[in-house]
């Protein structure tokens, strides 16, 4: 306990000084991180905490992004207002959806749970390719801008901040809470979950729509900050990203998925700088987390210390 | 009320034409077939070795990649279009060899998503490596001589070499039949997709099965690229499109069973085939519906078995 | 064997199940008493399992009924009937493999007290005393903890009882409870559970194989077979019925197990 304290203590503080550090450039890198460390924790509630294996996550992320930016763009409201509203109104329609597909989804286990929400993510893809006049189709919705100061990088950082340091917080209850455990329970056995007392469905659903709900949120976040967002979003590989995310930094211990997006956003970026095949570079890399390092980031720290 | 069903009545109005339900007809079944030989091979792999290959239809598009670069080399004619094919398969099964042996059957044991994660990871790899290969652009191949032109069948005129896709698509599913009811090995790969544990206590090597069925599975898609090549276009992004129906298929003729997948790829593509003409545009959000209503209702689907 | 006035915990009429072809329960009819340790015998397929399956909820009767307290419980979840006071474990032993032994009886706690939709307060040190009773009760205190996947077969059951006995059942099903054990232990740990039973105020019913334990601790044994009562009553009872002798074809049942 006495060795976090300091730990959390410069981390925060590196947190909030980072945009006087760095360049407008990294800022938007940043600000990425975050999204997509909310994005790899929530999704991580579904797998390393409930046992449940999404093929399908990035719908949610794609879910939020839309809404937010349907509500900027088209919703006929004042910038200011559409603002303040776009998190909360990201989550909403996440989980919104998220009840619907988790509904049909968890009534099944294993594979079948998993090629059920690819079903679902699919045909959210083929309503965002069609619907042209909602969505834009393939060109997606651009021009994404957050209003007056908020437009600027560092004011968005602390912006994105804001939201997603809260929204981990409320995350880590979650998981330490009796829900929480008994999520825990469910991933461990769960038809025992049954045995003493407990809807399994019902939970597996709770899980399902807050895992969502905060996906989604990441995904508004990002498509503020990037100004766009597109039908690719929501194509099924995807939702390769989540999965590579926690697993890269650890599915066992909760910010474990934060250091595995943190990692994954960075070494994007910089490869993708340098070469258009950063998909074979991503495989590569896969490759050999699944290989060689099982454990993740945070099981490797966790052996060099013993 | 009168002019909803009119309405809706102009959907089908192409019903009252035989000329063009037959060449639907015989659109979907040729397409039907080339699904059959992506979705036979995915649907075996998942009953034996239990594992979803999202990278399936990169092998398939590796099938047809190198058929682009056979058809390159050797001169125009039927001979050079056996070689192809064989070109194709054999390939592909070396391929499928290396990937199973090298790769999956580290991780049999690991959780879930570590199987995912290989599967996605070859597809981003293979995804890649055709590029750096055979360059950003699409290629094309020239339908072999003999199969020119167009036939009559049906009472239609339709392009030969998509009937003799239906033909060769037909011939590979009773080959299939007669390897899996026929030959010792193929009553195994029955047996494993029924019940993996009863393989270990007949005394079965199972390793020398999964290699050989994941092989047997990449051939088939292999092959189905090399058929597939001269009427489709081969470009980079191949792979991610022809998987997504091939999971609809499996899904619905039931994971494990290639008469299923035979079944199925027949109906999907002729649902795809009179889809387009009914409904433009929803057609495809009829497959996913689809796919979805068979995993809530009944997930082993047609012909598979509920564990 | 009961008297009249003695209200059953565990009431079963007519109760039918058919598999396909197989009639698993052809017409089961059972009364259990507030207290009693009692025994299902069978030969294998005589239908103990799918009784079970078929009482705690997992199974839907084709005919029948099931009331459990005085009230009609057939077609109840599995789950509510757990709340309802009836408790279960399972042949294969069925506990939280990734939790802590003390993790495994912190979470039945925490669905027994109604807090599983708790979303907020930190649940680390929640029931932790109250957890700790009850491993000391079945002998696993100095386990806590040890992932509990990690003991060894006996002590998972012992575990399975714990988690059992912290929903607080006053039925409590035993399906095969001394599965896989060698025979000393077997002994010892049916009379650990006859011990806490009869401490806690538990009626149990359990299916056995080995009649050394059957007749160690029951009050009374039904016999089952081909899915209907053949006997029952008390141990001396069952063992001089001549129907049971037969079942057993032709073996005489004494102490010491059926001799072939």
């Amino acid at each position: 306990m006495s060795r976090k304290v300091p730990i959390a203590l410069g981390g925060a503080l590196a947190l909030a000084a980072l945009p006087f550090a760095i360049s407008d450039f990294w800022i938007f890198i940043a600000i990425e991180v975050l999204a997509f460390a909310l994005y790899a924790v929530s999704f991580n509630v579904l797998l390393g905490y409930g046992g449940m294996l999404s093929f399908g996550h990035a719908a949610f992320f794609g879910i939020g992004a839309y809404a937010a930016a349907l509500l900027v763009k088209k919703a006929g409201m004042a910038p200011g207002l559409a603002f303040a509203l776009f998190p909360l109104a990201a989550m909403a329609a996440a989980a919104l959806v998220a009840a619907i597909i988790g509904f049909f989804s968890v009534r099944r286990s294993g594979i079948y749970f998993g090629m059920l929400t690819f079903a679902f993510q699919m045909l959210l893809y083929t309503i965002a390719l069609k619907a042209t006049g909602l969505t834009g189709g393939d060109d997606g919705i651009t021009g994404l801008k957050p209003p007056g100061a908020f437009a600027r990088p560092a004011v968005y950082y602390y912006f994105a901040l804001a939201i997603t340091v809260p929204a981990l917080y409320v995350l880590y209850r979650l998981v330490s809470s009796p829900f929480g455990t008994i999520l825990r329970a469910l991933r461990s056995n769960p038809r025992r979950v049954q045995t003493i007392g407990v809807n399994v469905r019902s939970h597996q659903l709770a899980a399902f729509v807050i895992s969502g709900a905060f996906a989604g949120l990441a995904g508004a976040l990002f498509a503020m900050s990037s100004g766009n967002v597109f039908p690719g979003w929501l194509n099924w590989t995807a939702s390769a990203t989540p999965i590579v995310m926690a697993v890269l930094g650890g599915v066992s211990t909760f910010l474990g998925p934060a250091l595995g997006a943190a990692v994954y956003v960075v070494l994007e970026v910089m490869i993708s700088g340098r070469t258009e095949y950063w998909p074979l570079a991503m495989g590569v890399i896969i490759l050999a987390l699944v290989l060689l390092m099982p454990a993740g980031l945070t099981g490797l720290a966790r052996a060099r210390r013993t | 009320m009168q002019s909803l069903l009119e309405t809706f009545a102009q959907h089908f109005a192409w019903m009252h034409n035989p000329v063009v339900v037959a060449r639907q007809a015989l659109a979907g079944i040729s397409n039907g077939m080339l699904l059959f030989l992506i979705a036979a091979g995915l649907s075996l792999i998942f009953g034996v070795l239990r594992i979803i290959n999202f990278a399936h239809g990169a092998l398939f598009m590796l099938g047809a990649f190198i058929a682009v670069s056979l058809s390159g080399w050797l001169p125009d004619g039927s001979a050079s279009f056996v070689a192809m094919l064989i070109g194709a398969t054999a390939g592909l099964a070396v391929i499928g060899v290396a990937i199973e042996s090298g790769l999956l059957r580290r991780i049999y044991r690991a959780p879930h998503e570590f199987q995912l994660l290989l599967t996605f990871a070859l597809v981003f790899i293979l995804g890649d490596a055709v590029k750096l290969i055979w360059g950003n652009q699409d290629h094309s191949v020239a339908t072999p001589p003999l199969l020119v032109g167009s036939t009559q069948a049906l009472g239609v005129t339709f392009p030969t070499y998509r009937l003799f896709l239906i033909a060769a698509g037909i011939a590979v599913a009773l080959g299939l039949w007669w390897v899996l009811h026929k030959t010792r090995w193929g009553i195994f790969v029955r047996a494993a997709t029924m019940d993996r544990a009863m393989l270990g206590a007949l005394g079965v090597n199972t390793r020398v099965l999964f290699t050989t069925v994941f092989a047997l599975g990449a051939a088939l898609a292999g092959l189905g690229g090399a058929l597939a090549a001269p009427v489709v276009s081969i470009g980079p992004g191949l792979h991610v499109q022809v998987i997504i129906d091939a999971f609809v298929v499996v899904v619905i003729g039931g994971m494990g069973s290639v008469m299923g997948a035979f079944v199925a790829s027949l109906l999907v593509g002729l649902v795809n085939a009179f889809g387009i003409l009914a409904f433009p545009g929803l057609s495809v959000v009829l497959t996913f519906a689809c796919m979805a209503v068979v995993l809530i209702v009944r997930p082993w689907g047609l012909f598979g078995s509920p564990e | 064997m009961m008297s009249a006035a003695v209200i059953p915990i565990l009431q079963v009429t007519a109760l039918a199940k058919r598999f396909g072809g197989l009639q698993a329960l052809g017409g089961v009819e059972l009364a259990v008493a507030p207290g009693e340790f009692r025994a299902i015998i069978g030969p294998n397929g005589a239908g103990k399992s799918t009784f079970f399956n078929t009482i705690t909820g997992l199974l839907r009767p084709d005919s029948g009924r099931v009331i459990f307290e005085g009230r009609d419980v057939a077609g109840t979840a599995p789950h509510l009937l757990v709340r309802q006071g009836m408790g279960r474990t399972f042949q294969i032993t069925s506990m939280f493999p990734d939790l802590s032994v003390r993790e495994n009886l912190q979470v039945a706690l925490l669905a027994h007290a109604r807090r599983n939709w708790s979303i907020w307060p930190y649940a680390r040190q929640m029931h932790t005393e109250r957890a700790h009773e009850l491993l000391h009760l079945v002998g696993l205190a100095g386990d806590a903890g040890l992932p509990a996947g990690t003991l060894a077969h006996g002590d998972q059951k012992r575990l399975e009882l714990a988690i059992a006995l912290a929903g607080e059942p006053r039925l409590l099903l035993l399906d095969e409870p001394t599965a896989g054990m060698a025979a000393q232990e077997r002994i010892e740990s049916i009379s650990l559970v006859h011990r806490l039973a009869t401490q806690l105020g538990v009626s149990c019913v359990f299916t056995e194989h080995d009649m050394a334990v059957v007749f160690a601790v029951a009050t009374n044994i039904t016999v089952l077979h081909q899915g209907r009562v053949l006997a029952e009553g008390s141990p001396a009872q069952v063992r001089a019925n001549p129907l049971v002798q037969q079942v057993y074809l032709g073996e005489s049942i004494t102490s010491e197990g059926v001799c072939r």
